[in-house]
Order: structure tokens, then C-alpha cells, then sequence
């Protein structure tokens, strides 16, 4: 079967105003399937958002794409006008719900003109009868079990943070994308609302208004629940890649224990086990980095860490960045 | 503190806008002395060797004239924006940090004095004001008059600062209001007060140009000011006679200090508020 | 009361605060001139009288005008010798006497006045006037002087003897179609230039950036001189002074809506560009900051188009632009005033000069009083406007009803 999704080798850098290169993102290869949905875990700022807008083709001055592809059903994302990828690709076949939707909606803008903005942009007929456009979206909105006519007739500081972030994912999946890319949907919302809006996306998931999808998180734990694959990102690498079973439960790249080391747990058999804490910060990635990336900050490093570039490699049925993992 | 400086120097803006600012000021600190004045010629003598930018109606030399000038209008400048900004920052400050109905009066007197014109004061107090106005009263009547525009942003900026943990440690360890707005809340601003009264010393010198060019600036031996030399050359038909010297050096000596003080301001803007770079 | 209605209470609140802002606006108005000293004193210093009757009349007829005396219902003064007003005022007199140490004049043998044209000397004499009329309160006078503005008696000129409202009405319709068109074009404009800087960045906005700097750099009369000297003068394009040619005399015909149309186009550009300028200043940092958001960066993830992504900047930048085009007006106005001066345009600005020049207070106060109405007026707009225009702010408001 063929990928809907192929990420190959993609490198990307950030051009700072005194022409030095930060690549946020190295070496990042992966593929999805139909259906399929990826985690994506790692600390901030370890290059997940670069990511985002690297797998939707979205390259706005400072960030460039060094090297890579990106294939959405067999069609490449590079070297590609921004128009094009505007107009043919965005909200159509990869989409995005951002986190922190209590800023994403225009707060001059009812949450119907937002709708109907996205469906003017990518509709062939360029005059879009308004009424028609309402009449689809109340068709959408209903699907959610929201309050429809309320919802959309109001500005979004009229709704609540949950409802905010549910119009939000109705937006960005209004056009049945092929891909969506969640980025920290249910950060900064309270326990309930997170249910709710995890539940909301499995609803779209079951009535097939999308299938494939990443999941964006920090929280190690939720992926546990929601996807098939995890993968851990580190300083811009993908540093283990696995199913969700084998990741959360049988980390193997110490980065990745470190991580699940830091989580504080709820199981009951863990009470007694005290989180750790992983030292130190990422390295700069404004420099040439020699060797293993998590090497400074590795309880398990050893001398030749420090020089060795370290590949993927097959450890216990999962990738890992790692030459000493087992 | 040093790095600040370091990212400054590297923008273009702040080292014109310096250049520029600096030229000025020694200009008008030390010209009226260095430069020995021509004597009287004819009236409106075209620029020559001996009367570098002409003469004016009086037969005076325009070199000598403009030099008095600028160090009179940067006087007035630097009075007024002295005044506005100590005003305007210790009101904003102690409303924005008090907060409560001491916050609301203040904020009251500010707004209101935002919406009256600091033109109108001006204008009617000069047109009465008994005997010779002095330079020094117009730099007062401006200070008096622009302090709101100070106090409002001084004030907003407290108000957000009055919240942080620093300030909330500081008052449970039983530090007076005073002390907490002079060394916890004042260093904070220092950057942004600066700002202001940078933007204070521009519109104090476009201010005094604007009332000595109705014919209200200040009179009396030795205060010509650079509004008042534009004032009298067109009082003296010097544009419609062509006679360009008597405009445009005061003119581009206006715009380029105003200019200068504006290319200050905002690369520093720039620098302090990383997100209008790039 | 309102709580129903929280954008009805607030359009109520805002009125009752302007109105309050007015009042203080007018005791000003009324006290500043009186600060230094008593505006009736210069004006009779700089005068000069044949007789000391018709002085005696005429600093009696000021006072009454300034509302300095109390009057009975009739009008006329109250009369009252025991509390009668002394001024005493200085009459400079040029004398070609010869003078002795005394102040007397040198008399000859026969009694005749040693006149000697080399001697002339000016003698500072001390004149008493006495009116005897009673002297009104500050604040009675103050109340009489909000009283007569709000029946519309702005009083009468000394110069002329026309009443100032006649004055203003005359001038009032020129500074409207100066400046109304002016600075409204001139804010669209330049929020448009400072948007499209913001948004595209690069070279379009490292040369407009600067250029909109040192715009907003000049005073919109150094800018009218600039425009006159070259367009009016030099290269002789534009008339340089006046709204309309003197040769034609004002009316409908289609030579004279030419000439004024004529006569505008400098004095409009002189402010329309610098405002622009410094209004494209003020919407491409707002811009930048906008650009920054959330929202700008969903709506380019979800591939907007471009046109409407600008849409969304320039509107909710506009916003606060909006609010500091209110607040700064005061000042704008102010500076286009003084360009009415420049171009002996026949707006409030040239009656205002004119009457500067000629100590006729009450058109000075008329005037002020009108700008600061006026921007009083153009402040009360905006906050309803944003009201409207901001659903944040309308959420604020029903939010502060409950």
C-alpha cells in the first residue's frame, strides 16, 4: 500500500539576520499509512513546531528547507511557490490545528466569517454564494453536537476556552484534509475540557472527516492513548521511533527513559518511584554539532559519545538513535 | 547593559540617527561661541563668501542666527522634555503602581488633559502672558502642557509591572511604597522612560516652532529660536520674494534634530522590542 | 441603570465625561488669558486715546465685554462709588520739551515751554483712572462666561465689532474642507502604506520606513513652505497664498469652484504627506506586532489568501491606530492650523493669526474653544467607534454591566 505520507531525510534552518544557519530540524525520515496516527513527543523547543511547517510546505523567511522531501500521496511539498502550496495544499490535503486557540481566531471576526474564509480560499467557484457556505457549515458544525448557531454567530471572546478550541479543530478539518497536524491541542485547557476535545477529534477520526493524523505533544503519557507510533524528538532529531506500547513502556534511548523518568505517573505501582529530573539544556543549534546531541546531558554517556555521530538503527523491533542502546 | 549598546551599534538607524543628534548638539552647544558673527550687511544678501547663508531682513549674518537658534530651540527642547517626562513619570508611576482610586484620579487628570489641546493652552496663555516671554517660560508652558502623554504610557507599563512575584516579594518583605518604586519598579522603565523622553525633547522643539510661528515665541535679546527665524522670514515675504536662505537652513536644522531624535527612538524601540527587527 | 443595554450606558457614560471634560475645557479656556494678567490692561497699554473721556469709555466698554463688571439685568454697569475700580496705567508721551531733574517742564522768562528738538524725551506718566463700578468675582465671571457660550455668544471683536461667531462661521467651512478631507485621507493613506510595510517587509519597507520617518519629521508648515517655495514660487505650478484667485468674485460659477479647487492642492498636500508619514510610522509597528500573533499564523496555516491575511492585519491594527488618531488630534489640528497661515488660507488659522496679532482676545478664545470642541467632539467618535468596532471591547462593556 502506498504511503500517504513520506518524510525523507527532511534538514531545515532558520536564516538569522547576520546570515548564520540554525537548522532546527535534522534528518527527519518517516512515513504514515492510511488511518495511521503519529505521535510526536519532545521537550519545547526541540524543533516540533519547525517541523509543522516543514511537513505542510509552509516556508516563510527566516526558515528555509536545507535538504529532504516531503511527499503528501506521492506529491512533493519542495521547491514549490508559496502560492501554490497556499491554494493547493493548506487546509485541502495537510492541515493544521495550532495549540493555544484561545489567540488563533481573529477576535475581530465571528467564528462563520473565519469558517467562510477558509472555504472562500480554496474554493474553484470564486464567487461562493454566502448562503451556500453557511448552509455547509452548519451541516459540519452540527456533527460536533455544539450549540451551531450560537457558536458560529459569535466573536470568539464570547466563547469559552473548550468551544474555542473546537471551533478551531472544525475549521482546520472543514475540508477533509488528508493529513492533520495537531500541535499541543489540549495544552493549557483544564482536565475536562481536554477530554472533551480529545473526544471530539475521535469522533471526526470515526465519521472519516480525516483519518491520518500527528499528534503533537509533550505529554508522553496521552500519546500512550491516542496514537499507533510515537516518536521522540531531540535537538532536531528524531532520536527513537516505535509503536506507542514500545515507546512508552520500553523506552530504550536514555534520552527517551530520561523523559519517562520525568513524567510524574498516576499508576499505582509507581508511587514510590521518585521522578527524576533530566539535567542541563539542549545544545545550541546555532553551531556544528560533533557527536551524539544528547551526549552532555546522558547518565549513560560514554568518552567517544562526545565525537561519534550516532545513526538509527534497529533496536528490539524499534529505530534508536543510539550506538549503546539494547 | 553593554550587550544593549552592542546590538544598537550594529543598527544603521541608531548610528545615523547618533551621528546626527550629536552633530547637532555640539552645534549648538558650542557654534554660538566659536562662530565670530559677520557684521551687518544689506538686507537679504544672497549666500556668499563672507555670509555663508546670507543675511536676514535685518542685515543680520544667517549662520550666526541659525547657530543661536539651535541652541535656543534645543533648550527649549530638553527643558520641556525634562518636565514632561519628570511629570508624566512620577504620576504614571504612582497611579500605575498604587492602583485603587488614587490610580482612577490621576488617570482622570491625564486623560483629561490628553483631550484638551496642549495648542490651545499654549496659545492662550502666550497671547497674555504681560510682559516679554521668555525661553525658558515657553519650555515650561510645553513641559506643563505634554506631561499626559508621558504619564499615560508610564502608567500602563507600571500597572503591568505592579503584578510581577519581584514586586509582590518585595512589599511582603516590608518595603515601602517609595522604595519599591524607585528600585523595584523605576529600573525596570528606565529603558522605556528614556524612550519617552526622547519623544518628549522632539515634540518640545516642533511645539516652540509651532507657537513661535503664530507669532507667540519667546521675545527678547539673544532668544531667537529656530521657529522664530522662520516666522520672521515669512513675516518678511522671504518665500514668496525667493528668498530660500531665509527658510530652508532652519527648515532642514529642524527636521534633521526631530529626525534624528526619531531614528533614536525607534532603533531603540527595535532593540528593546525584539520583534520589530528582523 | 442601562444594564440591558451596556453599549447605550457606555455611549451615556462617555458623554457625561466629555461634557464634564468640556466644562473644565471652557474654564480654562476662560482663566488661561487671565493668568498673566488682565487681557483688558494690554490691550489699553497698546492703544493709543485723544482724550482721556473716550479712554475712560472704552477700558469701561472692555471690561463690561470681558464680563469683568457686574451688571444689572438691563446690562448696563452697576454703579457704585464707594467700591469704584482704580487702574492705574502708564501713558508713554513723546515730549520735544526740555525736561528738568523734577520731570517739570523748563519754563523761559516769559513762561513760554523751552522746546528743544534735540531733547526729546519720553516721559512715563502715571495716569489714575477711576471707574466707579463694582468689580465682578473670578467665578461669577466665569459662570457668566459658560453661560453666554452656551447661548451661542462668543462675543464681539474689538477690531471690527463683529461678533466672533459671525467670524468663525465665516471661517470655519474653509478649515473644515482643508483639513477634514486632509487628515482623513491622509490616515487612510498612511495606515495602508504602513501595512503593506509591515506585511511585506524586504525592500518595499526599507524604503518606506525611512521615508515616512523623516516625513513625519517636519512640521506640516516647514512642509507648506517647502511646497510654496518650489510649486508657488520657483517653479510658479500652483498659487502660492489664498483659497481662490481675488480676480473672481466668490460665487457658483464654474471659474471660481476651479480656483479654489486650484488654490487647494498645495495646502492639502502639505498635511495629507506629512500626516501619512507619520501615521504609516505608527501602523507598521502596530503591524509587525500583529503579524506575530496567533491568529495571523492560523489564518496562514489554513492558506488564506493573501488579501484577506492583510485584511485581518490592517483591521485589528487599525484599531489602536484609530484611538491614536483620536488622542493626537489635538496636536494635528493645531499644526494644520499654523499651515493655514503659510497659505493665507482663510480658515480659523488665519483668523486666529490675525486676531493674535491684533490682541483681539475674543476671537483668540473663540477660536481655541472651537479646536478644543472639535477635538472633544472627534474623541467622543472614536470611543463609540472602537465600542462598535471592537468586539473585545463590547464584550468588556456587557461584562463591567453585570
Amino acid at each position: 500500500m502506498s504511503h500517504i505520507l513520506e518524510v525523507k531525510d527532511l534538514t531545515l534552518h532558520y536564516l538569522t539576520r547576520f546570515g548564520q544557519k540554525i537548522h532546527a530540524v535534522t534528518d527527519v525520515s518517516f512515513t504514515m499509512k492510511q488511518g495511521e496516527i503519529l505521535g510526536i513527543a519532545g521537550e519545547s523547543g526541540c524543533g516540533k513546531s519547525t517541523l509543522v511547517n516543514g511537513l505542510m510546505g509552509l516556508f516563510i523567511p527566516p526558515l528555509y528547507p536545507t535538504s529532504g522531501d516531503v511527499l503528501v500521496s506521492g506529491e512533493s511539498l519542495m521547491n514549490r511557490t508559496t502560492k501554490d502550496i497556499r491554494t493547493n495544499i493548506l487546509s485541502q490535503k495537510v492541515s493544521m490545528i495550532p495549540q493555544g486557540a484561545f489567540n488563533a481566531l481573529n477576535p475581530t471576526r465571528k467564528i462563520k466569517d473565519i469558517a467562510a474564509d477558509v472555504m472562500a480560499a480554496h474554493s474553484e467557484n470564486k464567487s461562493g454564494n454566502k448562503r451556500e457556505i453557511y448552509e455547509r457549515l452548519r451541516e459540519r458544525f452540527d456533527l460536533f453536537g455544539m450549540e451551531t448557531d450560537r457558536i458560529l454567530n459569535s466573536y470568539p471572546i464570547q466563547l469559552t476556552a473548550g468551544e474555542r478550541q473546537r471551533s478551531v479543530i472544525g475549521i482546520s478539518t472543514l475540508l477533509n484534509p488528508k493529513v492533520v497536524i495537531a500541535d499541543e491541542p489540549t495544552s493549557a485547557l483544564d482536565v475536562t475540557t481536554q477530554k472533551v476535545v480529545i473526544k471530539m477529534i475521535f469522533d471526526l477520526l470515526e465519521k472519516n472527516i480525516f483519518s491520518t493524523m500527528i499528534f503533537i505533544t509533550h505529554e508522553l503519557p496521552l500519546l500512550r492513548h491516542v496514537a499507533h507510533n510515537i516518536a521522540i524528538m531531540y535537538a532536531g532529531e528524531f532520536v527513537e521511533c516505535g509503536t506507542a506500547v514500545q515507546v512508552v513502556h520500553d523506552p530504550r534511548h536514555p534520552y527517551t527513559k530520561a523523559l519517562m523518568g520525568a513524567m510524574l505517573s498516576a499508576d499505582a505501582n509507581q508511587k514510590n518511584k521518585k521522578p527524576t529530573t533530566i539535567e542541563g539544556a539542549p545544545p545550541s543549534l546555532a553551531k556544528k554539532i560533533e557527536g551524539c546531541r544528547f551526549a552532555e546531558r546522558c547518565p549513560s554517556a560514554r568518552p567517544e559519545c562526545r565525537n561519534k555521530n550516532q545513526n538509527l538503527r534497529m533496536v528490539g523491533e524499534r529505530l534508536v538513535r543510539c550506538d549503546y542502546a539494547e | 547593559m553593554f550587550k544593549l549598546l552592542k546590538n544598537l551599534i550594529k543598527e544603521p538607524m541608531f548610528v545615523i540617527g547618533s551621528v546626527l543628534f550629536l552633530t547637532t548638539i555640539l552645534a549648538g552647544l558650542f557654534g554660538p561661541f566659536l562662530y565670530v558673527s559677520m557684521p551687518e550687511g544689506a538686507t537679504y544678501e544672497a549666500p556668499s563668501a563672507t555670509y555663508l547663508l546670507g543675511t536676514d531682513n535685518l542685515g543680520q549674518d544667517y549662520v550666526a542666527l541659525l547657530l543661536k537658534g539651535l541652541q535656543n530651540s534645543l533648550y527649549v527642547g530638553f527643558m520641556a522634555g525634562i518636565i514632561a517626562t519628570t511629570v508624566g513619570t512620577l504620576i504614571g508611576l504612582f497611579g500605575g503602581f498604587k492602583g485603587g482610586i488614587v490610580d482612577d484620579i490621576l488617570n482622570m487628570f491625564t486623560n483629561l488633559f490628553i483631550v484638551i489641546p496642549s495648542f490651545v493652552v499654549l496659545v492662550l496663555v502666550s497671547a497674555s502672558w504681560p510682559e516679554g516671554r521668555s525661553l525658558t517660560l515657553i519650555a515650561v508652558l510645553i513641559g506643563l502642557t505634554t506631561w499626559p502623554w508621558t504619564a499615560r504610557s508610564v502608567r500602563a507599563q507600571a500597572a503591568s509591572l505592579r503584578g510581577r512575584d519581584h514586586i509582590s516579594l518585595a512589599r511582603i518583605n516590608g518595603a515601602t511604597n517609595l522604595e519599591i518604586i524607585f528600585k523595584h519598579i523605576l529600573p525596570y522603565l528606565a529603558s522605556y522612560v528614556f524612550m519617552v523622553f526622547i519623544m518628549q525633547v522632539a515634540s518640545g522643539i516642533l511645539s516652540e516652532s509651532a507657537i513661535s510661528m503664530i507669532g507667540l515665541g519667546p521675545i527678547g535679546e539673544g532668544s531667537t529660536s529656530l521657529g522664530v527665524i522662520l516666522n520672521t522670514a515669512k513675516n518678511n515675504s522671504a518665500i514668496t520674494d525667493g528668498y530660500w536662505w531665509g527658510i530652508f537652513p532652519a527648515a532642514i536644522v529642524i527636521t534633521m534634530i526631530v529626525f534624528a531624535l526619531y531614528l533614536l527612538n525607534n532603533s531603540m524601540e527595535g532593540v528593546f522590542n525584539p520583534r520589530l527587527r528582523k | 441603570m442601562f444594564k440591558k443595554y451596556p453599549t447605550v450606558r457606555y455611549v451615556l457614560q462617555r458623554a457625561i465625561w466629555y461634557f464634564l471634560t468640556f466644562l473644565v475645557a471652557l474654564s480654562l479656556n476662560f482663566f488661561l488669558p487671565r493668568l498673566g494678567s488682565d487681557p483688558v490692561d494690554i490691550m489699553m497699554a497698546q492703544s493709543s486715546f485723544s482724550s482721556p473721556e473716550i479712554r475712560k469709555q472704552t477700558e469701561e466698554n472692555l471690561r463690561k465685554e470681558f464680563g469683568l463688571l457686574v451688571l444689572d439685568k438691563q446690562d448696563s454697569i452697576v454703579r457704585d462709588t464707594v467700591r469704584s475700580i482704580v487702574i492705574d496705567t502708564v501713558v508713554n508721551v513723546v515730549a520735544d520739551t526740555v525736561i528738568d531733574e523734577q520731570g517739570n517742564v523748563t519754563l523761559d522768562s516769559l513762561g513760554n515751554v523751552v522746546v528743544s528738538e534735540r531733547n526729546e524725551t519720553v516721559i512715563n506718566k502715571h495716569e489714575k483712572i477711576e471707574i466707579n463700578a463694582v468689580k465682578a468675582s473670578k467665578f461669577s465671571q466665569l459662570i457668566n462666561y459658560i453661560g453666554q457660550v452656551f447661548q451661542g455668544d462668543l462675543g464681539t471683536s474689538f477690531k471690527n465689532q463683529k461678533k466672533v461667531s459671525e467670524i468663525i462661521a465665516q471661517a470655519l467651512p474653509w478649515t473644515i474642507a482643508l483639513q477634514l478631507p486632509a487628515i482623513l485621507f491622509g490616515w487612510i493613506f498612511g495606515n495602508g502604506l504602513g501595512a503593506l510595510a509591515a506585511y511585506r517587509r524586504g525592500v518595499f519597507d526599507k524604503v518606506i520606513f525611512p521615508l515616512a520617518l523623516l516625513m513625519s519629521s517636519i512640521p506640516f508648515f516647514v512642509f507648506g513652505m517647502v511646497l510654496v517655495y518650489f510649486f508657488g514660487v520657483v517653479w510658479d505650478i500652483f498659487p502660492a497664498v489664498g483659497a481662490y484667485s481675488l480676480e473672481l468674485t466668490p460665487g457658483f460659477s464654474l471659474d471660481f469652484i476651479l480656483s479654489i479647487g486650484y488654490h487647494y492642492i498645495l495646502p492639502f498636500f502639505s498635511i495629507f504627506l506629512i500626516l501619512a508619514g507619520g501615521q504609516a510610522i505608527g501602523m507598521r509597528s502596530m503591524g509587525i506586532y500583529e503579524l506575530g500573533t496567533d491568529y495571523i499564523k492560523y489564518a496562514k496555516w489554513l492558506g488564506l489568501k493573501e488579501s484577506r491575511v492583510l485584511v485581518y492585519l490592517f483591521r485589528n491594527a487599525m484599531l489602536p491606530q484609530l484611538t491614536g488618531l483620536a488622542l493626537s488630534i489635538g496636536q494635528m489640528v493645531g499644526g494644520a492650523l499654523i499651515t493655514e497661515m503659510i497659505f493665507s488660507y482663510p480658515g480659523l488659522g488665519m483668523a486666529m493669526l490675525t486676531a493674535i496679532q491684533t490682541n483681539d482676545y475674543p476671537v483668540i478664545q473663540g477660536v481655541t474653544l472651537l479646536i478644543t470642541t472639535s477635538v472633544l467632539l472627534a474623541n467622543f467618535t472614536v470611543d463609540i467607534l472602537i465600542a462598535l468596532l471592537d468586539p473585545r471591547v463590547k464584550q468588556s462593556l456587557s461584562m463591567d454591566a453585570k
